[in-house]
């Protein structure tokens, strides 16, 4: 079978050091997404375990074996789990859920349990989706923006151009940055348009000005990315017209937040630096969604 | 009152209603269509819906437009409007414009005519000039029609317009109410239906509705919301609204609100006071670019109806209110009051949307699950 480029690494954890069996309060989260899905489980507040895994064609399998992987060897079952909230374009498909929210308030609060206090902007960086999000000064939705042109695909198209150039999706974003100036960004329109326009500079080189390199290519598809998210950015947050700012300190979540292809030339454009999470940025939903659990099955608390 | 059935059945009505009277049917589409003055010459003034359905004919004529240009373009062409006699476009949407010569063009039998309303509505010159078009306008309907349109006629007319948006504006005033017995859906489905309808017509039905309503029991705790933004040919968005437990209580669009806000104050020179009605009316985003005068009025709204916040809702590519943006923004940021603004075409992406309006009801109230019951699990069993 022939690489799959776009692929990235499925992951489990499960807590060796708590005793879920003492915990007073037991809660999780599930985040079905459109190419990845998460569980996160907390007991007391503290996470105890988690699953990232790829969704796949079946959301109702992807969350039972998120929420397996999750607990892991640990003895704990389902039954065990006191309130388990689902979120995510599948999350209506849990058949174990006991409650629903809509994935923006599980982000921003999944977003501070992983970034800590100062968070103030979020910037999930999802497979169909880009969310920005403005907070208050605790881990409240103020504002937020979708994408809602053309092209919504982010991560998902970062998978499907790594196939289509044969480069690791885990290697793009930091050989991206070995240019020392980016090249125009192919199209902000249209993911499709990207992709062709991004093919095409692999051609011959005759038939250009100047020959870019491959991390100028690279560089060239993840700037035009990097150029439509701080569109949504400045859309949520600007006052001025022309004045992108960013309002407290800033987090990046979901799939493409491991790319720093996208992530750097972001901070570059915005200046700033953006918090490191505790955990895996993609888990931010799961793990909003198990607090929320565990504010009685409600997002009251926000 | 039934508008889902009046709405769909626009052309039945309309070819009946000619069969009737013997009178034409004139399509418009601009908020500033002086509607009165096409009555008062014995003819039916129509608004064009923008229906979805796969286009297969506008491309050919018209490229890169906004998808109610292409709709109107496409329903053109196939034939759905092949119950208006007559067209007119008002000077303001240069795409409109487009389609309007493409009906020119594809059918010269239809009787076209331009009318030209000023950008500036407040400027000193321009009640004069409207004055001096309607007449015009009034002497094309005349040819039209084969008789002359009298000072009976007109005052008939507006006396109907007027009773017509008093009775809208009631719609609205049991809207302000904190548990409204009226949901938002079923006011804007009344609003469609009405400018699809003979008023004199619609002015019966209208007030059995007014009084049934009064009569119903009010509706629980529900989000108060207002929309803005782009006409609406549906009420999709507001069901959706409603489905998560929020309701829209005043809007100002173009063929909501600001179509009945305000009425034609009796002059003795009629088409001076039709002229006056359409320029005082509320801004349209159409003539508003340089001067920048819905915001206030915007929030002056957001108060009188108590709202809890607002949903911009743009068609993509309409430029007016994509250029009204930043100024209402900037005043419900400044104010402190929440919204969301989102592009839509004709269709209206249901998950999608529903996330949004989730997420935005949130930042909204706290609490809200418990209202819209979202923490009950779904049961998918089959």
């Amino acid at each position: 079978m022939a690489q799959e480029y776009g692929q990235w690494p499925e992951s489990c954890w499960t807590s060796a050091d708590i005793d879920w069996r003492a915990a007073k309060k037991i809660t999780a989260g599930i985040d079905i997404g459109t190419a990845s899905s998460q569980a996160a489980i907390l007991c007391d507040g503290a996470l105890f375990g988690y699953a990232n895994l790829r969704t796949g064609a079946n959301y109702r399998q992807a969350a039972d074996k998120a929420i397996q992987m999750a607990l892991g060897n640990s003895g704990m079952a389902v039954q065990d789990i006191g309130a388990i909230m689902q979120t995510g374009w599948g999350g209506n498909h849990v058949a174990c859920a006991t409650g629903e929210t809509d994935e923006l308030t599980c982000h921003a609060k999944g977003a501070r349990f992983l970034f800590g206090p100062s968070l103030h902007t979020v910037v999930d960086l999802g497979a169909q989706t880009t969310k920005a999000i403005l907070l208050y000064d605790w881990d409240r939705v103020r504002d937020f923006m979708i994408n809602d042109k053309c092209a919504t695909g982010m991560g998902r198209n970062v998978e499907f151009l790594c196939d289509l150039l044969q480069i690791p999706i885990e290697e793009i974003g930091e050989k991206s940055l070995e240019v020392p100036e980016d090249p125009e960004p192919v199209s902000t329109t249209c993911y499709t348009f990207a992709d062709t326009e991004t093919l095409g500079l692999f051609g011959r080189p005759e038939y250009r000005s100047e020959a870019l390199t491959e991390a100028e290519i690279y560089a060239s598809h993840l700037f035009a990315i990097a150029w439509r998210i701080l569109g949504l950015i400045g859309r949520l947050q600007a006052p001025e017209v022309g004045d992108i700012r960013i309002t407290g300190d800033l987090g990046f979540t979901g799939g493409l937040a491991k790319n720093p292809g996208v992530t750097k030339r972001i901070e570059r454009e915005l200046g700033v630096t953006a918090l490191t999470a505790a955990y895996d940025p993609m888990l931010a939903g799961a793990i909003g969604a198990a607090l929320l659990a565990g504010e009685g099955g409600e997002s009251h608390g926000l | 009152m039934d508008y889902k059935a009046l709405i769909a059945n626009r052309r039945s009505y309309a070819m009946d209603w000619k069969a009737r009277t013997g009178g034409k049917v004139l399509g418009y589409f601009d908020p500033y269509f002086p509607e009165e003055l096409a009555y008062a010459a014995g003819m039916l003034p129509v608004r064009m819906m923008a229906e979805r359905e796969p286009d297969t004919l506008s491309a050919k004529w018209i490229y890169s437009s906004c998808y109610p240009v292409k709709a109107f373009t496409n329903q053109f062409l196939l034939g759905r409007f092949d119950y208006m006699d007559a067209l007119v476009h008002v000077e303001g949407c240069n795409w409109m414009y487009n389609a309007f010569e493409v009906a020119m063009n594809h059918d010269p039998a239809l009787l076209t005519h331009f009318l030209f309303v000023p950008e500036h509505t407040d400027a000193p010159t321009s009640r004069d000039v409207l004055r001096s078009e309607l007449n015009v306008f009034k002497g094309k309907l005349e040819e039209w029609t084969g008789k002359a349109v009298s000072v009976e006629a007109l005052d008939y007319a507006i006396e109907v317009y007027n009773t017509n948006r008093k009775l809208l504006r009631k719609l609205y005033e049991l809207r302000r109410f904190y548990h409204t017995p009226i949901l938002g859906s079923e006011a804007m489905g009344v609003m469609l239906a009405n400018q699809l309808m003979d008023k004199a017509e619609m002015n019966l039905l209208l007030a059995d509705y007014i009084r049934e309503l009064e009569a119903r029991e009010p509706a629980g705790d529900r989000v108060r919301l207002m929309l803005l933004g782009s006409e609406t040919w549906s009420t999709d968005l507001e069901e959706m609204v409603e489905s998560l437990g929020a309701n829209i209580v005043i809007d100002d669009l173009d063929n909501g609100a600001s179509y009945c806000w305000n009425e034609i104050i009796p002059l003795e020179d009629r088409l001076m006071a039709i002229a006056l009605r359409y320029l005082g009316r509320p801004h349209s985003a159409l003539r508003d670019n340089n001067w920048r005068r819905r915001p206030q009025r915007i929030f002056e709204l957001s108060e009188d109806f108590m709202i809890d916040g607002v949903l911009i809702a743009k068609q993509i590519y309409c430029h007016p209110h994509g250029l009204d943006n930043y100024a209402i923004w900037k005043l419900l940021r400044e104010r402190g009051i929440p919204f969301h603004y989102f592009e839509r075409d004709l269709s209206l992406p249901a998950e999608e949307t529903k996330l949004r309006l989730k997420a935005f009801l949130h930042t909204i109230k706290p609490g809200l699950t418990r209202l819209m019951g979202w923490h009950q699990p779904l049961n998918l069993e089959v």
